[in-house]
């Protein structure tokens, strides 16, 4: 399944129209309808994981550690986006970002293409492909500027590389009493396509509710999500096992991935009167499926001196089922031990590689200019038995369990 | 340690712990013709943040900003919302690149601000405490 030709010539298109528009912007008109804005990061991360890499995606083929030791692929990217407001209640986002693609090339593609309606200030739905915005980072998480970190702590965020929705998106705002609750629903769906020449992940019937609860400067925020996914990754191993009878029925009917319901349940609170801030966020995946459960978590805090701000995280992650008996060999007749033990070999690779970790980060933070912000961070892993992490194209060499630690440098900036 | 002085200079300035140049009072303002009287901090601190399109009575409120540069601005938004200049365009960044909405119109200087608050009763703005004349009405001050 390779990427299809008009979308690729729609992220062309995209970014043309928002050079072009560039070009054409006005300085000083009261109004303007178009705008032009842009992010990107610079960023090197070194690893010292020999059998693995270190991605912040797990639907990415590359990263830090195996492939090379230090790479600028794993965080680097840049967007433009261009924003019309046609009348002060209609209004329309492109934006076009390139980064390290599925595919492992950095071909830009369009990440929102949006219509939004301001029906009242408090009221508006916007159509068309925009954020998915399960994590209390999801909106701007490829936008280092707006957080401490060099990146979104990935032991939450790795959970699921699905950040975009096409569909709708309805926001209501209200006040009561002090609080500000802004409330969000979403329907949709999203197509996620996957490295190694492995198609893309459907995921249909997709809805989300959120409320993000504010008083002065703490903000709480609660989340609920559920959709339908069907994923072709391991087909041929569902299939081998259906071979073998009703045992072998049993596991591909157990982990096979074809229109099952994945939900996701997260809460987040964040506490930044100006001089310092802490920020926790707890997020859950649940399926009858090889997804299984999957829970992330994070707690940082970090203080501000003038413009340099030090900041310490603490992340995990953990999973069900990281192994699985599989065919019960002993029951076969001779010349299937063989294929039997090799599909059970497989099938305990995938479960193994189920995110069950703990994180230690130290970092700083520093806002070169209100536009620039340079970071660097270090960051200790402990991985559980049993299990990968979070590191993405494990080779064969790699122990299960162990440890890693990183280094990361970024510049940040918008403009 | 005169030799050490051009370093802790570079330092505090690369710190941004430079303390508060010409510190100008700095306070919020409407139209005299509006018929908000008073706001408290956290009431002019949500329409500026984009948190509130409305002052309590439940009238429009269009916020005015002042140019990045102006010692109002930052005196401003230091003061009354605890945000420096970075922490201010991180929070209009998230804003802006999810397209949930747009910073403030911006203009030069105190007297322009003034001059906008004269053509629409909507608007409020900050000012220095010294530009203050009756055209104005002082909403927020400490």
């Amino acid at each position: 399944m390779s990427l299809s030709s008009p979308r690729q010539s729609a992220a062309i298109l995209a970014i043309g129209t928002l050079l072009f528009a560039s070009a054409g912007i006005s300085g000083d008109a009261e109004a303007p309808m178009f705008t032009v804005n842009g992010f990107g990061t610079f960023g090197v991360v070194h690893s010292d994981v020999d059998n693995a890499d270190f991605s912040i995606s797990s639907e990415r083929p590359t990263g830090a550690g195996y492939t090379r030791e230090s790479s600028f692929k794993v965080d680097s990217l840049i967007a433009v986006q261009l924003n019309a407001a046609f009348t002060p209640k209609a209004s329309a986002v492109l934006q076009a970002m390139s980064e390290q693609n599925y595919d492992g090339t950095f071909r830009p593609h369009l990440e929102w293409a949006s219509f939004k309606y301001q029906f009242t200030p408090e009221f508006s739905v916007q159509i068309g492909r925009s954020t998915l915005p399960l994590f209390q980072l999801s909106d701007s998480r490829k936008v280092g500027l707006t957080f401490p970190w060099v990146r979104a702590p990935a032991d939450l965020y790795h959970l699921t590389s699905a950040a975009s929705l096409d569909g709708i998106t309805i926001n209501y705002r209200m006040h009561l009493g002090q609080w500000t609750h802004s409330l969000q629903l979403l329907a949709g769906r999203n197509d996620l396509k996957l490295p190694d020449s492995g198609g893309s992940a459907k995921t249909r019937k997709l809805w989300m509710a959120s409320n993000t609860a504010e008083l002065g400067s703490l903000t709480v925020r609660i989340v609920a999500a559920d959709s339908e996914v069907t994923t072709p990754t391991a087909n041929q191993l569902w299939d081998a096992f259906r071979q073998f009878g009703p045992q072998g029925v049993a596991i591909a009917n157990r982990y096979e991935l074809k229109q099952n319901r994945i939900s996701y349940l997260g809460v987040g609170a964040s506490y930044d009167p100006g001089q310092w801030f802490v920020a926790t966020e707890w997020g859950g995946l649940f399926s009858h499926s090889i997804v299984g459960r999957r829970i992330g978590w994070y707690a940082s805090g970090g203080y501000r001196f003038g413009r340099l701000t030090p900041y310490l995280t603490f992340s995990g992650g953990d999973a069900n089922n990281l192994s699985d008996p599989g065919l019960d060999v002993a029951t076969l007749p001779s010349y299937l031990v063989g294929p039997a033990t090799g599909l059970n070999a497989t099938l305990n690779s995938i479960l193994s590689r189920k995110p069950v970790e703990r994180t230690v980060s130290i970092g700083t933070r520093w806002d070169v200019r209100p536009n620039i912000a340079f970071k660097m961070q270090f960051d200790h892993t402990n991985i559980g038995a049993g299990s990968s992490g979070v590191l993405i194209n494990v080779r064969p060499g790699f122990v299960l369990g162990g440890s890693f630690n990183l280094v990361s440098a970024a510049i940040h900036f918008v403009y | 340690m005169e030799f050490a002085r051009p370093i802790i200079v570079a330092l505090q300035i690369s710190l941004g712990i430079t303390a508060a140049v010409a510190h100008a009072d700095v306070v919020a303002v409407v139209s005299d013709t509006s018929a908000v009287m008073s706001l408290n901090k956290e009431q002019v601190v949500a329409i500026f943040l984009g948190k509130s399109a409305h002052f309590p009575n439940g009238t429009q409120a269009v916020p005015i900003d002042q140019a990045d540069s102006t010692a109002a601005r930052t005196e401003f938004y230091a003061r009354f919302a605890g945000k420096s200049p970075a922490q201010l365009r991180a929070h209009w960044s998230k804003i802006i690149f999810t397209g949930r909405g747009r910073p403030p119109r911006v203009v030069a200087n105190s007297s322009e601000i003034k001059k906008l608050l004269l053509q629409n009763p909507n608007a409020i703005g900050y000012i220095e405490q010294s530009a203050v004349d009756s055209s104005v009405r002082v909403v927020l001050s400490q």
